[in-house]
């Protein structure tokens, strides 16, 4: 992806006096002019974290072997062109055109935050040639290398502030970067209901996080969704239900990516409302599904979640050292379970930036009177030092055995398999049977979610647990002087004092890094812990070695 | 009591400032109190703040006799070791300064041996201009006393070390300038330069090597990254980042950077960013380049934590280091464990690369000791105080890295294997320094 990068300048140098010639006939020749958008497209295509700064470079280096090849046809092969040929030309103009309409529409939506950008592209798929053809003419000619010096202004703002945007996404996972995340609820459909409105914006800012929480909530959202519903004439509940919940569900999906349990517990309602026979009546149909609901986040989570703390409470032994990572609501379930069954042990919670899931947890247990340990992934080596399990929570578990679970799970099962020279510490895994799903991976990178890089940027770690959800705020750095005092007094805010000062530029570094180029910011939410540093997946089947996820699966989905 | 002499922040910058007009006794406790307060912390800063003070120490020293100004680094250096003995830099420079002196002593007994059968004398050469001029001839009579006694005593002592250990370490590093070319110019300009002179001009030696080291490691960059490359890396160390930068003026490739969230994170974010906002003491010192990011070199920053997930997809990791132990291990900054276990998990190649400097003779026996541990509020602030109250926060600053998870040291005289380096420990410090 860099090669060309590397050629453009010097492609650019050789052949800025012979694609001039070549450029006036582009204008009058359709072949040529629309061989333009190809290469365009194409480079365009090939770079995603394309810099805005080489653009113009790269514009002029498209033009320059189109029109070589394009000179070479109509020198060579212009004469025995064929009907075929042409036929073959004009369907890859339009599968260019049509491939950069694609990435035009997806550079908008992916810059929804910038609305210069919007209008500024928002036409072209109606008349890419037009609005190509004049700027690949002016890249060719004498303009290019004024544009080039002029990067940062430049009169291609618009485009060049999509690029800058496109920028962003890290090449490996850019299948991973769908639409942006919904900031508002403008612009959900009129069918969602309020409840699933609040939820989505609720899942959005993790106020509802963790796999299992996730999915109760949005079963209760349904379940009042189910409750409002009326079946419009003409059709039945078990067909109409079915796509009224798809928009509600989709709704869910701009919030953030569903998780494996909502999935899988969508899919069982899904099945459930497919089982009702058309000729109940509707209220009938509704007290049934909505019993269903209740059913399942009775089974599948809340019976599930006492069974599995049970069990999993006795493993723990007195004077153990337990080391778990972020915050599991089932392991903490565990824990508690486990002292108030007046077992002495002591926990070592290790937590990551940016969600700090793990304090919520160590306040918890403190609050119940265990001996808790803090440390973040730095110290890891350092709190499995003296363990003697480590307990972990899934977000899901593979049908390769792989846990799948918060970001730095991985790491922590990881040194527990391979202290130096002492005994492997035993890992545990506590998860429900709604979490297995029949998907496989073997990286953390094919599947996995990624957030806002924005919650990246603020370093300060008190900020990240109440004022995460005000990305914005971060985004522009004018604000970023008040934000820390805010919490503080007013009386400190209309006064920037040196503390202030001092305080404020630990953010500031990374305020403003997607105006800098090639500076990308990666937040991941999950990593694939292999199934070998797995030894026993808890769940309320019973304790399972992760070999046997799929089998139970498939014994849970066939219920 | 540096602070308050000074309106500069105490550091490094501010207590070489100091170290020209405070007299000797006060710059001692000077550093001892800035190692004592890690307000010097990174270990080049405290090599070269422990070489200049040597300097100083060497030079105020007036006594030309070998032995004595042993004795007068060891105190120095005793108390230096004391004031952070986990700061195993200075050790090591104590130790460097120490073998120098030997080496000139022993040099300088040789000579007397050689001078008195040949029977001729000349003026002793005084290069650096001290300040009084009726000293050289003092000194050189007692040299000549007390080595025409020590000659007198243990001459074929003398001759066996001449004859077995010593020409080996001479051979065998050839481009180390603070061990080289004290012993070429020996040879050159004749046999009569009074030792410390050369101590002296030694340890000049290994300050400009501290200057260098960075660059000299970086010239070995384009034998180790190619092009398109992804490399993930962990902290701001100004090694890695003048290693990447040399070989990001050739080669385009890919660095993906760790935060290394409580101690460095913000260090880290502005070497990413390029808008160096904090004037380090670890910045100040060397004219920082253009960020890497400036060079056309992607950077993805990520949070440690994502170490594991991104493994796969990398080529190569390179760390920097605080100190390398004599077994090839390393005690670097916290969080380079767990990145070089999942590297070797991921079967990625993990170099490290450290100025001989950091290389230290010591042999780790007890890890723990090893490691330092910070300010908790950096892992849980104090607007949790209700659960700082409750719960024990943990905030490590060294890792403890075995050797087998390196696979390969790139140090300033090249690159060397983790099993290589006892040897260069013993070509640099000598036995008897070991534990001084």
């Amino acid at each position: 992806m860099t090669e060309p990068v590397d050629s453009a300048p010097t492609a650019s140098a050789q052949d800025n006096a012979p694609a001039q010639p070549p450029s006036q006939p582009a204008t009058e020749n359709p072949p040529s002019q629309q061989n333009l958008p190809i290469r365009d497209a194409k480079t365009a295509k090939d770079k995603g974290p394309a810099q805005s700064d080489k653009q113009p470079a790269k514009g002029k280096d498209a033009p320059a072997p189109a029109a070589g090849t394009e000179s070479g046809a109509a020198a060579g092969g212009d004469k025995p062109l064929t009907p075929a040929e042409l036929k073959k030309k004009a369907k890859a103009d339009k599968a260019a055109r049509r491939a950069k309409e694609k990435i035009e529409r997806d550079g908008g939506a992916g810059a929804a935050g910038g609305p210069a950008s919007g209008a500024g592209q928002a036409r072209p798929p109606a008349t890419p040639r037009k609005d190509v053809a004049p700027g690949g003419a002016a890249q060719k000619g004498p303009k290019a290398p004024l544009l080039r010096r002029g990067s940062h202004g430049g009169g291609s703002a618009a485009v060049e502030q999509k690029k800058k945007k496109e920028d962003k996404s890290v090449a490996v996972f850019g299948h991973l970067y769908g639409q942006q995340r919904r900031t508002t609820v403008a612009g959900a459909g009129k069918e969602v209901h309020a409840a699933v409105l609040a939820l989505g914006l609720q899942l959005r800012d993790y106020v509802v996080c963790g796999s299992s929480a996730r999915c109760v909530a949005t079963m209760l959202a349904f379940k009042r969704v189910v409750e409002s519903y009326t079946t419009p004439l003409g059709t039945s509940l078990p067909r109409h239900l079915t796509t009224h919940l798809s928009h509600q569900i989709t709704y869910l999906s701009t919030c953030r990516p569903l998780s494996i349990s909502q999935g899988n517990a969508i899919r069982a309602l899904k099945l459930a409302i497919a089982d009702i026979d058309p000729s109940t009546p509707e209220s009938a149909a509704k007290n049934t599904l909505c019993e269903f609901i209740d059913s399942f986040i009775r089974e599948k989570i809340t019976v599930a979640d006492q069974v599995i703390a049970e069990s999993a409470a006795q493993k723990i032994q007195d004077g153990d050292v337990i080391v778990t990572f972020a915050g599991s609501s089932i392991v903490k379930q565990t824990l508690l379970q486990a002292h108030h069954d007046g077992k002495q042990f002591r926990v070592s919670i290790i937590d990551s930036r940016p969600l700090f899931e793990g304090k919520n947890l160590a306040r918890a247990l403190a609050n119940a009177g265990l001996d808790v340990q803090y440390s973040l992934v730095h110290g890891i080596s350092h709190a499995i030092k003296d363990a003697t399990k480590v307990f972990l929570g899934a977000h899901a578990m593979t049908s390769n055995g792989r846990l799948y679970s918060r970001v730095g799970t991985a790491l922590v099962a990881m040194s527990a398999k391979e202290r130096a020279g002492g005994v492997e510490v035993p890992v545990i895994v506590c998860c429900e049977t709604v979490k297995f799903t029949d998907r496989v991976a073997l990286d953390s990178i094919v599947v996995n979610e990624i957030a806002d890089a924005d919650e990246l940027v603020s370093a300060n770690a008190a900020q990240q647990v109440t004022g995460l959800p005000d990305p914005a705020a971060f985004t522009a750095p004018p604000i970023d002087p008040k934000k820390p005092k805010g919490g503080k007094s007013a009386s400190s805010a209309p006064t920037p004092d040196p503390v202030s000062s001092e305080r404020v530029p630990s953010p500031s570094p990374l305020a403003s890094w997607k105006d800098t180029h090639n500076l990308q910011l990666l937040n991941l939410m999950y990593d694939a812990t292999p199934a070998e540093y797995v030894d026993m997946v808890i769940t309320e089947l019973g304790s399972l070695p992760p070999s046997a996820v799929p089998i139970v699966h498939r014994m849970s989905t066939n219920m | 009591m540096p602070s308050t002499a000074l309106a500069l922040t105490p550091g490094l910058s501010s207590f070489l400032k100091s170290l020209k007009t405070n007299p000797i006794d006060t710059s001692i406790e000077n550093l001892v109190s800035l190692l004592k307060r890690r307000q010097i912390r990174h270990s080049r800063s405290c090599a070269t703040a422990t070489a200049y003070l040597l300097l100083r120490v060497v030079s105020a020293c007036r006594t030309s006799e070998s032995t004595k100004l042993i004795e007068r680094v060891q105190s120095v250096g005793r108390r230096l070791m004391a004031a952070q003995p986990r700061e195993m830099v200075v050790g090591n420079i104590v130790r460097r300064v120490l073998g120098l002196i030997r080496d000139e002593a022993e040099d300088d007994r040789e000579a007397e041996f050689a001078l008195s059968e040949a029977g001729s004398e000349s003026q002793p050469q005084t290069p650096r201009a001290f300040d009084d001029a009726s000293m050289p001839l003092d000194r050189d009579m007692l040299g000549m006393r007390s080595d025409g006694g020590d000659r007198s005593s243990r001459p074929p002592l003398t001759s066996m070390f001449s004859l077995l250990s010593h020409p080996e370490p001479e051979n065998s590093l050839p481009s180390t300038p603070g061990s080289q070319s004290p012993n070429a110019r020996l040879f050159s300009h004749g046999h009569t330069k009074d030792v410390r002179a050369e101590v002296l001009e030694g340890i000049n030696e290994i300050i400009d090597e501290l200057g260098q080291v960075d660059d000299q490691i970086a010239a070995y960059a384009l034998d180790h990254i190619h092009s398109n490359e992804i490399i993930l890396t962990h902290t701001s160390s100004t090694t890695v980042q003048k290693f990447l930068l040399k070989a990001a003026a050739k080669r385009k490739f890919t660095v993906i950077i760790a935060e290394s969230f409580p101690n460095n994170h913000e260090a880290t974010h502005a070497t990413v960013s390029g808008n160096i906002v904090g004037d380090d003491e670890n910045l100040s010192f060397d004219s920082f380049q253009k960020p890497l990011i400036a060079h056309g070199i992607t950077v993805i920053l990520i949070p440690d934590s994502a170490v594991f997930a991104l493994m796969s997809r990398v080529n190569k990791v390179i760390l920097g280091t605080h100190s390398v132990l004599a077994n090839g291990g390393l005690v670097a900054a916290a969080g380079t464990r767990v990145i070089a276990r999942a590297a070797k998990v991921h079967q990625t190649p993990v170099v490290v690369v450290s100025g001989v400097y950091k290389l230290s003779p010591v042999y780790p026996f007890d890890f723990d000791s090893l490691i330092e541990y910070g300010d908790a509020s950096k892992v849980l602030p104090f607007e949790d105080g209700d659960l700082v109250d409750k719960i024990d926060v943990q905030n490590p600053i060294y890792d403890y890295v075995p050797a087998e998870l390196v696979d390969l040291y790139i140090t300033n005289l090249g690159g060397h294997a983790p099993s290589y380096l006892y040897r260069i420990v013993s070509d640099h410090y000598r036995k008897e320094d070991i534990s001084f």
